[in-house]
């Protein structure tokens, strides 16, 4: 079993990238029995269930970094869990890290992991990608359909793509008007 | 000579909770609580489709979803005067409490219990001796020797390889920590199980809602649930089943293990039952309606001011007026344009960010208020409002509660210890029982109403031309969470969250009045102001959401957070 999981917040700008590109993934590719694609939007520790007990796991976020924004990076396991966590204070600051180093201590971590992580140029209040972060979706699409082929996944580019924007991009206005 | 210490999480991009305290021989003598994050996520919602409301709030909190989702379509429900089916009740209230049930077991193993618990002392435990103590407190079959020696071994080969991993933050060996290392190695043990059981009742909400987080399952009117007993397409009794079963093993987990935990853990720190009451104002709306127009609950709602449970005043449905005029906002101390205090119809969000000024503007939380007094909400005041009430399920097992922690303490404990750090820790475990077995009941209400040929699910949304204005509340986890929506043509005109974590975190108002993390942190202990324990075990008592909003990893920091002592 493999999963690709996309993590952000769709209403906080560039935050959204990994919602987004489960959305342009699944518009595009179906997957076999064995793949799961999920939008989990920022579940925080209730990240653990999806890790749990599952063999890969591909992880599609947002990263900070110094690199321009669009940047697509590539971590394994290793490197998500070089340095400790931080000390909480809210309980539910703990991310994917936390999720993972819990799992890890439970034996139960997936066996691989790898983090697509894109730079963001924003992360304010907006329903939208910025342009750079925007064309970094089709490239870490192909990058997932190139890992899912690489782990002998079945991915399939479909004949007819999904068409239709993502939820998050209507307005009132637009049933209105019917599209 | 006060010493000030600031906990301050900073290695995410965007802020979250920030504590101050000011320290002056041991003990907290002034607090303050501020969330760093901008929350005018409502204005997104402006101009949108009312019936699509839920999508976008349940992404306001990546770990509150469900509750943003219920609450919003009956915001929206309730400004068009709109009735649900019964089944639409019954599903919605069955995923209302699986996600409490869950939340309720990770807060206290995964993110709480390890203030209390050394992990490390652990190791020192003698294995035969922990099952003995083990057996003479439950019968949980997973308190076995060869599984506590399986969880002792585990704990020794990841301590062996030099790093501590998740535990790495914790304040091992710290002074405040009390427990032998035979109950450390009963909580450990507990810990990895809990990692099962959360995972069941998730299963529930994924089941019912069509996936979680996030359920896709709801409607402004009811339900998506098709409910036909023979496809395997839509609800059937075969789905039914594998509800009842999941409820059924959280709910043995709750009682066998939960329920023990916690009064072990409250009559071993019995002086930690002195700490932490803060305000004793006290408020929770009515939850899990029984009916199509919701007259009747089973969670109990109502307020208690100044700690008189005799005094008690009820809220009683979901249009009580008790409830809708006595809720405003204040930004005297929030970074806000104004320093104005608002019924949320009225408010607005104009961010106006000036410097962190602890006598000034020093939040981005707004300071809610109910008839002008600070409310704590949360489990506490969920179960003292209906204890209050003579709620039979919250008494029962609130009584058990204290006769099992008060035989550990060796002393007879009175509902007065529950105002406090502890208490808060006590009243979301009664509060789990209490939703487990209601869990159990609703699900019958649900299997008994399809059972007698009913499988309507929703009513369609009309909405009139002109404007409307509604509400909705939900009891959450975390307490008390309301929306407030306004509607013209058919589109948002407005949109205001009363989130559970703004009552209990938000700042001093215009009054000056502190908020509940504020005046319960004042009075706590402080052994080392390095390592500021006590300071994280009150606040993490009120189990603190804030700002999940924004997620952004930062795989290449080496900052273990802040915490400074001045």
């Amino acid at each position: 079993m493999i999963s690709v999981l996309g993590l952000g917040n769709v209403l906080m700008g560039d935050d959204g990238f990994g919602p987004a590109a489960i959305h342009a993934l699944e518009a595009d590719y179906s997957v076999g029995d064995d793949v799961e694609v999920f939008d989990l939007g920022t579940p925080g520790l209730d990240l653990m269930p999806w890790l749990a007990d599952v063999d890969r796991v591909v992880i599609v976020d947002t990263v900070k970094s110094d690199l321009p924004p669009g940047t697509m990076r590539i971590y394994d396991k290793r490197d998500v869990l070089r340095h400790p966590p931080s000390v909480r204070v809210g309980p539910h600051d703990p991310g994917v890290k936390d999720a993972l180093l819990t799992l890890e201590f439970a034996g139960r971590a997936p066996r691989e992991l790898t983090l697509i992580g894109v730079v963001p140029a924003r992360t304010g209040l907006a329903a939208t990608l910025s342009p750079e972060v925007g064309a970094a979706v089709q490239p870490v699409v192909s990058e997932v359909v190139r890992i899912l082929e690489r782990a002998g996944a079945a991915v399939t580019r479909r004949t007819n793509p999904v068409v239709g924007v993502p939820w998050w991009n209507r307005s009132a206005r637009d049933r209105l008007e019917g599209v | 000579m006060s010493t000030h210490i600031t906990v301050d999480p900073i290695t995410r991009i965007e802020g979250h909770l920030r504590i101050d305290v000011e320290v002056d021989g041991g003990v907290v003598k002034k607090a303050w609580s501020s969330g760093q994050m901008f929350r005018g996520i409502e204005r997104i919602l402006i101009g949108r489709d009312p019936r699509e409301a839920w999508l976008f709030t349940q992404r306001f909190c990546g770990v509150c979803t469900t509750v943003h989702a219920i609450t919003s379509v009956r915001a929206v429900e309730n400004a068009l005067k709109l009735e649900i089916p019964p089944n639409a009740q019954y599903i919605r209230n069955l995923i209302v409490a699986a996600h409490a049930m869950h939340d309720h077991i990770v807060h206290f193993y995964q993110l709480s219990a390890l203030d209390w618990v050394d992990v490390v002392s652990a190791l020192k435990a003698d294995v035969p001796k922990t099952a003995a103590l083990a057996t003479s407190l439950s019968n949980w079959p997973g308190n076995s020797v060869q599984q506590l020696q399986a969880t002792k071994d585990r704990l020794a080969g990841f301590v062996a390889k030099g790093q501590l991993g998740i535990f790495a933050n914790g304040y091992w060996g710290h002074p405040a920590m009390k427990l032998s290392p035979e109950v450390n190695l009963l909580a450990v043990n507990h810990y990895l199980q809990a990692l099962d059981y959360q995972r069941r009742v998730n299963q529930v909400v994924t089941i019912l809602g069509a996936k979680t987080p996030n359920i896709q399952n709801l409607a402004v009117g009811g339900v998506a649930n098709a409910i036909n007993l023979d496809s395997d397409a839509t609800l059937n009794m075969a789905k039914l089943y594998k509800v009842k079963e999941l409820l059924d093993s959280a709910k043995q987990f709750i009682e066998q293990v939960y329920f023990v935990d916690v009064c072990a853990v409250g009559g071993l720190y019995a002086d930690w039952l002195k700490y932490g009451a803060g305000v004793t104002n006290y408020l929770s709306v009515p939850d899990l309606p029984l009916d199509a127009k919701a007259t009747a609950f089973d969670l109990p709602g109502g307020t208690i001011m100044n700690g008189d449970l005799a005094n008690v005043k009820a809220i009683k449905s979901f249009e009580d007026p008790y409830f809708q005029k006595n809720v405003s906002e204040c930004i005297a101390h929030a970074w806000y344009a104004g320093d104005w205090t608002r019924h949320p119809y009225e408010e607005e969000s104009v961010p106006r960010y000036t410097a962190y000024e602890p006598d000034g503007k020093y939040s981005w939380i707004k300071a809610p208020r109910f008839d002008g007094h600070p409310m704590q909400v949360g489990p506490l005041a969920q179960v003292l409002v209906g204890f209050a009430q003579g709620h039979e399920p919250t008494v029962r097992w609130a009584k058990r509660t204290l006769e099992t922690a008060g035989k550990v303490a060796g002393a007879t404990l009175t509902p007065a210890v529950l105002h406090s750090t502890l208490g808060r820790h006590a009243a979301r475990m009664i509060r789990t029982c209490v939703i487990a077995e209601l869990a159990d009941k609703h699900w019958n209400l649900l299997a008994e109403n399809i059972g007698k040929g009913d499988t309507r699910i929703f009513n369609e949304p009309v909405f009139p031309k002109g404007e409307q204005q509604g509400f909705g509340f939900h009891e959450a986890p975390r307490g008390t969470l309301s929306h407030w929506v306004v509607i013209e043509n058919g589109a948002i005109k407005n949109y205001q969250a009363v989130v559970p974590s703004t009552w209990n975190a938000g700042p001093r108002d215009a009054k000056n009045q502190p908020g509940p993390y504020e005046a319960s942190l004042v009075g706590n202990p402080v052994a080392d102001t390095g390592k500021p324990l006590e300071v994280l075990r009150t606040v993490h008592s009120f189990d603190p959401c804030i700002a999940c909003a924004v997620h952004t990893l930062d795989v290449d920091s080496k900052e273990i957070s802040r915490v400074r002592a001045l």
